[in-house]
């Protein structure tokens, strides 16, 4: 199993008190948190300007699918998790990416997160 | 033979005199032996042969003596049917003969004649039409020889009697056709009288001449009254003009004529006679008017109208129809449509019918598509089309159009039909679309506000003592959000108890060797579902804790039976093996209440905590509603 510690994540949550709780969990999780984003325009200046490991990703920022955030982690081969209110309705959105349910626990977000770096995208071990 | 005074001048006389009496007396003969006669009488008064006789052939060929002069009976028997010609022979030529001792006749001939005491005698030949149908023969006492002006008479009298015979043959042969059409006409007379048809005639003028019975019995009319008998008053006012000029055509056209119409019959009432009327000649092709039939047809024009009018409730009923409906026949030519088919596939209807179904099916689909009407013919049923297929329709701009079909077979006079409904079924995937759409959005919403409120709880309890109270009440928050997830995959319609229990217990997942579950397929409403949801919550941390999921041997069984008397209730029972030793715990928790007070609440369940040495048992016990019973 990958190790989360050291790893950094970017979080884009457009909701403060879900970013604030995810950003808690992350610390727990010794993730070296990126962000919150809180735009899509945040997210993707966060992309282009840090060395991001991998994402924690809300499919809907502010009435807007995030998709072009999620483009752009593709491009750059950023292994991410998919939150979301949708439940499996973001299946499309997510293309194979894990889906993590909203509300979520630490102990779910940390299985995501795991299965996200483990899988085709993710490098298997810190970049850093 | 006699000449007085032997002067040719007073012969020529007796001669000429003698033609002039018989070519009178033939004309003025009443009958043969008159003729015959008279022919005789002309032979012995211009031949002076006092001996004669005169033969015809029979009907067998067999010549046979008509009349004649100074013979023997048994003369006559021993000759008959002794003749120089056959029947009908062509050219013949009078025989003379002078003596019969010097003929080459048999000899018994030879004897009988000359015992009649006959010498010479003649063969006249009688022709008519050029044909030999019988011999005139003078007889004499001597030898005798004939002169030229004697052969002379001789044939010309014969030539008379042969005009004579020709002339009555001809009129024989006359009155018998018209003893043949007299009896024909008679006969027809007979059978039309009994005919089970109404027969009629009528005289050029179209005056009527016959009614057999079946027809005086309609109008009423004897026979004597026939004469004066018109039928045009009895032709419905409104059908009088038609028939009237129809008839009057077939006379004066002198063609044959058919006319429907209504006529009053004898009882008043109108029926509908069929009418078909030929002209009728005479012997010499004269025009003798109409022989015409009727056929009372009220009974199959009232049947053909009723079908009409069923044919028209039942287009007016597809037209009124508040779907496509479009109409095929055995060969998939489309025969009928109705307005809204010409909203669904955007063709003018005169466009669709005629052509073939296939016009209306999308291009992928036509060639497969008679092989499916084939199969529908050999079993045709009222039933969906296209069963758990998407299908679509072809419209005229080439766009295609979700829609679902229904086909129903037909069996009309023309064969087996097939109707089917089309329903453009668009809106209805847009709005199903729309529904799924809003559906998520407010799934989207629900959960974002349960993830806020989840942050809210872990900014207040961040950094408290009451971890346990977080790990609780977060516990719960997850809860109610996965008795949401089931919902929503039901438009919040109802939840599968059984899926509540599987996913509430984790049965897929952490426990699924500690878990065991059982009951029917039962469906609760979204409220029963969330409060369920939460009991069980509270049921599986309580068993975590200090109940038989506490240690590693401890097993949960719950079980769920639905009853109908009197009304349907759900009966479920979670109960725990193999955990720790349990007793009563001194204070009823807050898991407790919330199972025992909630469900009470929401399910007006009754529900019994047992803490029993074994292990915890919870009955539930609570009324389900009509109308959400087992699926």
């Amino acid at each position: 199993m990958t190790t989360l510690l050291g790893r950094r994540v970017l979080l884009v949550e457009d909701e403060s008190l879900i970013a604030m709780m995810a950003n808690d969990f992350l610390n727990d999780l010794g993730v070296e948190v990126i962000g919150p984003a809180t735009s899509i325009d945040a997210a993707l200046d966060l992309i282009s300007t840090h060395n991001i490991d991998a994402a924690v990703l809300d499919v809907n920022i502010r009435g807007e699918l995030s998709h072009r955030v999620a483009d752009a982690l593709r491009e750059r081969r950023i292994p991410m998790v998919c939150a979301t209110g949708y439940g499996h309705g973001a299946a499309d959105f997510a293309k194979g990416a894990p889906i993590i349910d909203k509300p979520y626990s630490k102990e779910k977000l940390a299985n995501s997160l795991h299965s996200a770096l483990s899988g085709p995208q993710g490098s298997g071990s810190p970049s850093a | 033979m006699q000449i007085p005074g032997g002067e040719k001048l007073t012969e020529r006389v007796d001669e000429l005199s003698a033609l002039y009496v018989l070519t009178d007396r033939l004309y003025r003969a009443r009958s043969n032996h008159e003729a015959f006669e008279a022919g005789l009488d002309a032979i012995r008064d211009g031949l002076g042969c006092r001996r004669a006789s005169m033969l015809l052939f029979d009907d067998a060929g067999v010549m046979r003596f008509v009349a004649w002069r100074g013979l023997s009976d048994s003369y006559r028997h021993a000759l008959a049917g002794h003749s120089p010609w056959k029947a009908g022979e062509r050219n013949a030529e009078p025989i003379l003969v002078t003596d019969i001792a010097e003929t080459s006749e048999p000899a018994s001939v030879k004897d009988r004649i000359a015992s009649e005491g006959i010498v010479g005698l003649a063969f006249i030949p009688l022709m008519a039409q050029g044909e030999v149908v019988g011999k005139f023969m003078t007889y004499y006492d001597q030898k005798h020889s004939f002169a030229s002006h004697e052969l002379d008479l001789a044939m010309t009298i014969a030539r008379q009697i042969g005009f004579y015979l020709e002339r009555t043959r001809a009129e024989e042969a006359r009155k018998l056709t018209e003893d043949e059409l007299r009896a024909s006409e008679q006969q027809f007379r007979l059978m039309s009288e009994h005919a089970p048809v109404m027969i009629w005639t009528c005289d050029a003028s179209g005056k009527c001449t016959n009614l057999n019975s079946m027809l005086r019995e309609f109008w009423g009319v004897t026979s004597e009254e026939i004469p004066t008998f018109s039928w045009h008053p009895t032709i419905h006012p409104d059908d009088a003009a038609d028939i009237g000029a129809r008839m009057m055509e077939a006379l004066t056209t002198k063609s044959s004529v058919t006319v429907q119409g209504r006529y009053k019959n004898r009882k008043g009432q109108y029926r509908t006679l069929l009418t078909v009327a030929r002209p009728h000649f005479s012997a010499k092709a004269q025009f003798r008017g109409l022989i015409g039939v009727n056929v009372d047809v009220t009974e199959s024009e009232q049947a053909e109208a009723a079908l009409r009018h069923s044919e028209e409730r039942f287009r007016s009923a597809v037209e009124a129809a508040p779907s496509g409906m479009v109409m095929t026949d055995g060969n998939g030519r489309i025969i009928l449509v109705n307005l809204h088919a010409e909203a669904v596939f955007g063709y003018k209807r005169e466009e669709m019918i005629g052509h073939g179904i296939e016009m209306l099916v999308p291009e992928q689909f036509r060639s497969s598509h008679p092989l499916f009407r084939g199969k529908y013919g050999k079993r045709p049923l009222a039933r969906p089309m296209g069963a758990g297929r998407d299908l679509y329709a072809r419209r005229k701009d080439g766009s295609e159009v979700p829609v679902e079909i229904g086909i129903s077979p037909i069996q009309t006079s023309e064969g087996l039909m097939t109707l089917a409904s089309i329903v453009d079924i668009s809106e209805r995937k847009r709005s199903e679309t729309q529904r799924d759409l809003l559906m998520a959005e407010l799934n989207h919403r629900v959960k974002n506000t349960l993830a806020v409120v989840q942050g809210i709880a872990h900014q207040t309890f961040r950094g408290t003592a009451a971890t346990e109270a977080h790990a609780a009440f977060e516990g719960r928050l997850m809860a109610l959000s996965a008795a949401h997830n089931i919902l929503t995959q039901t438009s919040w319609e109802h939840a599968s108890l059984d899926q509540l229990v599987s996913d509430s217990l984790q049965i897929r997942g952490t426990f699924a060797n500690r878990v065991t579950t059982s009951g029917p397929a039962i469906r609760l409403q979204p409220n029963q579902a969330l409060s369920v949801a939460l009991a069980l919550h509270e049921l599986l941390t309580n068993a975590v804790k200090y109940g038989a999921l506490s240690n590693d041997a401890g097993k949960v069984s719950v079980e769920w039976a639905r009853t109908e008397n009197p009304k349907p209730r759900l009966k479920l029972i979670w109960s725990e093996l193999g955990g720790p030793a349990v007793s009563a715990p001194s204070q009823r928790g807050f898991g407790s209440r919330l199972i025992v007070g909630g469900l009470a609440a929401d399910l007006e369940a009754e529900v019994a905590m047992e803490f029993q040495p074994q292990g915890l048992v919870c009955k539930i016990d609570a009324p389900l509603q009509e109308g959400i019973l087992a699926q």
